[in-house]
């Protein structure tokens, strides 16, 4: 298990060794700006401020091109994180959907 | 006669057997070829050798094809197109497998459109003679067959005037900034009886919107939605219903990231019929009748 933080949030959750950092956050009951969910669009890209990911399926440069990636920026539907990272949010706030239902 | 129909639809995909798993299990489209990176399909119900083209290297729109009824189709549009200023070029027997000669055209969006008249004839899987209404053995949504795609561009009008003037489409539904000003951001346009063969939307040059599938019914889509859970596709938006050509739909992005669609109903459009027309104001309703309401990603998400 590694920590996904998010910078500003206060929030901290564990993601399992196939899961990237979107699909942790969302099963945690977490949303934030997403689109295809499929690495295809670039919509939920966030900085990645302190740790590692890696990619298991192909990502198009199209997409994320490498100076992004050498920049920081991680394409959160795919990147899995290697090791405990901290990412922030692009101009959002990270929304707790499930409400009362969270624990 | 010109265009008849939406004849093919070529996209790059990042992961060409995770692409495959989506055409071929999910949606059930019939694998007809391949050749280097790329994969061939064609829905049950089409006759002619495919309608998608998948390639492997990146995402998004590679182009279109519009299959026209007659080859002197081909001289006319040429003509028209190069009058407009479009980009054309003539494209030779062979250059798309099993496809004819025909023209390439590059709009003044940047997106590419093919006009060919000759394709393989390879028939449907229920064949001329005394046929089934469908196939015994369909997999998953069981797609018949592509129906139209929706494009971004700068500008909506003068794509417009293109496919009116070269391609001979006519507008069924067009959405205006508003009463006072008449600056078209939204235009579906059709050749045949459906509400759309073509569509676009103002946005930049260049990028996919989503490309659909007919399916027959309502409950044929409610069907795909079971399917997409089945399958875990991310689901865009829907079941619901479009107030713009009042078909119903869900859309749904495959392993890559394009969008597609899935559409039923609708209304028919003959050569006389009388354009609708959208305010922005009632863009939410027109996209998605019933919610009335648009979520982000359907203005980000492009491919
Ligand atoms: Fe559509």
């Amino acid at each position: 298990m590694c920590k996904v933080r998010v910078d500003a949030e206060d929030v901290e959750v564990e993601a399992g060794l196939e899961e990237t950092i979107l699909e942790a956050l969302r099963r945690c009951g977490y949303a934030y700006r997403w689109g295809c969910r499929r690495g295809g669009c670039g919509v939920c890209k966030v900085d990645l401020l302190q740790g590692e990911v890696d990619y298991r399926r192909n990502v198009s440069e199209l997409v994320l091109s490498a100076t992004e990636r050498d920049g920081g920026v991680a394409l959160s539907c795919r990147a899995r994180p290697r090791g405990d990272v901290t990412i922030r949010l692009r101009d959002e706030r990270l929304k707790k959907c499930y409400g009362i239902l969270a624990t | 006669m010109s265009v008849m129909r939406l004849g093919y639809v070529h996209v790059r995909v990042t992961d060409l057997e995770e692409a495959k798993s989506h055409y071929g299990n999910t949606m059930g489209l019939l694998e007809v070829a391949n050749e280097g990176n790329k994969v061939f399909y064609k829905g049950w119900d089409e006759y002619d050798h495919h309608s998608v083209v998948l390639e492997e290297g990146g995402v998004g729109l590679v182009k279109l094809g519009y299959k026209v009824s007659e080859s002197s189709d081909l001289d006319d549009i040429e003509i028209k197109a190069t009058r407009f200023g479009a980009t054309v070029e003539r494209m030779a027997k062979g250059d798309n497998l099993s496809v004819g000669d025909g023209l390439r055209i590059t709009l003044p969006s940047d997106h590419v459109v093919e006009i060919y008249h000759e394709i393989e004839y390879l028939g449907t899987e229920t064949g001329r003679i005394n046929p089934d209404p469908w196939p015994r053995f369909r997999r998953g949504v069981g797609a018949p067959r592509i129906d139209h795609a929706l494009i971004t561009v700068e500008e909506p009008a003068l794509v417009e005037r293109f496919f009116a003037d070269v391609m001979s489409f006519m507008v069924s539904e067009r959405v205006i900034v508003s009463n006072e000003n008449p600056e078209v951001i939204g235009s579906w346009m059709y050749c045949a009886g459906t509400p759309h063969d073509i569509a676009f939307i103002k946005g930049p040059n260049g990028k996919l919107h989503h490309f659909a599938f007919a399916l027959e019914s309502w409950s044929d889509v409610l069907h795909a939605g079971d399917i997409f859970a089945m399958d875990d596709v991310p689901v865009d938006v829907g079941p619901t219903r479009h107030g713009i050509t009042r078909g119903q739909t869900i859309y749904y992005f495959d392993p890559s990231g394009n969008r597609n669609e899935v559409f039923t109903g609708g209304y028919l459009t003959f050569p006389d019929f009388p354009s609708i027309t959208w305010t922005a104001d009632q863009l939410a309703k027109g996209i998605f009748y019933i919610s009335r309401e648009l979520n982000e990603r359907f203005t980000s998400v492009l491919t």
